[in-house]
């Protein structure tokens, strides 16, 4: 008897076993949505953002522009119209609210470049910087100040005075070399420099000659 | 008897199977902060630049202030009534139940720093981890003889017209560049000149 009515359950067995697995897969329907969470996760996320790895100076760029490093990439986040106005040497326009379309992430997610994202300040570039860092984009860097303090370090330097120390100096001339190298040009520079070049040459020259003349001619 | 311990090896089978997804869901922690909004949303968000608050209208009653800078900085001065919470202590429990109550009582969390940029990191990242009462400050915060001074600040504007400096400051060195010219053409023809006259005098 007991043979004979196990029997009739475990004919059943498989289609029992059949519903077990199929309310099993119905409960992966039930898991929260994955794509909600992509990206790193917040903790690390936080941990980035408030390291300031991610900063350069605008000195470090002018010095990679003006040397021609192949090695870096720079986006400007501003709106086009901007831009158009003005924007760094070489830098491709991502609108904010283009960051992440599919023709950006070719720009942005890749190995082969560090990219540079700059804005007026550092503020819409940060927040482009966190989206991109939570999506595990690598090798990005955000330009500290954005152009506005390119402005007032690179394109127009202010002229240490005289207690400042030695290294305000270097710092200095090395800038008003870097915004020679955009643009920007001196009246005192062009003054300064080629005096001392032409001064000495004249008045050494004619003295040695004029006073050679008069012993010739009296022979 | 052959058929029934098939069965029984399969039955085993099963139940072991059950018993390890069982074990594996008790043993799951669930994250303790998990986004729940994408990145997209995020972006959305950002661009409607409704979050920003001025610090004319930091008076309305919906407004919790919170400080974000460090201790020691909220404790030389802070704006009257703010909350200290440091941003690598954002994700702390603590904090994280401060700012659900936050969102149970209906008021909105305003983020402030030393400047708006520094604002901006946890603000962000609030916002995609689902706390949608968040906003900004946007002040400067600056201390003149241990007392803190507060000032509204801008963010995003442009300083300066670029363009327009370096074209003047060529205009205005165009100008000069020319002498640089003059000069050399100067020292060449008085060299010759000179020796002329000196073999002639022989």
């Amino acid at each position: 008897m007991i043979n004979r009515k196990l029997a009739k359950v475990l004919s059943f067995r498989y289609k029992i076993l059949a519903l077990v697995f199929i309310v099993l897969a119905g409960g992966l329907v039930l898991l929260p949505k994955y794509e909600k969470h992509e990206g790193i996760k917040p903790e690390k996320l936080l941990g980035n953002a408030m390291s300031s790895e991610r900063y350069i100076s605008s000195d470090e760029l002018a010095h990679k522009i003006i040397n021609q490093d192949p090695s870096f990439l720079l986006i400007d986040v501003r709106d086009e119209e901007s831009y158009s106005k003005y924007s760094l040497p070489n830098s491709v326009n991502i609108p904010l609210e283009k960051l992440l379309e599919e023709d950006s992430e070719s720009y942005l997610n890749q190995d082969g470049f560090d990219v540079i994202l700059f804005s007026n300040d550092n503020f819409y570039s940060d927040q482009a910087w966190l989206l991109c860092n939570r999506l595990e984009y690598k090798n990005l860097r955000v330009l500290e100040g954005g152009i506005n303090t390119w402005f007032t370090t690179v394109i127009k330097p202010v002229e240490p005075t005289e207690n400042q120390p030695a290294s305000d100096f270097e710092l200095y001339s090395f800038r008003k070399a870097a915004s020679m190298y955009f643009g920007v040009a001196y009246p005192d520079q062009t003054k300064a420099d080629p005096p001392p070049k032409k001064k000495a040459p004249k008045k050494i020259v004619p003295v040695k000659k004029k006073k050679k003349l008069p012993v010739e001619g009296g022979c | 008897m052959k058929e029934l311990e098939k069965t029984k090896r399969i039955s085993i089978a099963a139940v072991l199977f059950i018993l390890v997804v069982i074990i594996a869901l008790l043993a799951y922690e669930k994250p303790k902060h998990l986004y729940k909004i994408n990145t997209e949303v995020a972006l959305n968000k950002l661009l409607t630049k409704d979050y920003f608050v001025n610090f004319t209208d930091i008076n309305n009653p919906e407004y919790v202030l919170i400080d974000i800078r460090n201790r020691y900085e909220y404790e030389k001065g802070h704006i009257e009534n703010a909350i200290n919470i440091h941003t690598p202590d954002l994700l702390n429990n603590t904090n994280s139940k401060v700012f659900k109550e936050l969102i149970k009582d209906k008021k909105i969390a305003v983020l402030y720093g030393s400047d708006p940029a520094e604002a901006n990191m946890p603000f962000m990242l609030l916002y995609q981890l689902g706390y949608s009462n968040i906003k900004i400050l946007l002040v400067n915060n600056s201390y003149a003889q241990n007392k803190l001074i507060t000032k509204s600040s801008i963010i995003g504007n442009s300083v300066a017209d670029v363009t327009a400096y370096i074209k003047e400051s060529q205009k205005n060195a165009a100008i000069k560049p020319k002498p640089k010219k003059k000069v050399p053409k100067k020292i060449v023809p008085v060299k010759k000149k000179k020796k002329m006259p000196v073999e002639g005098g022989c």
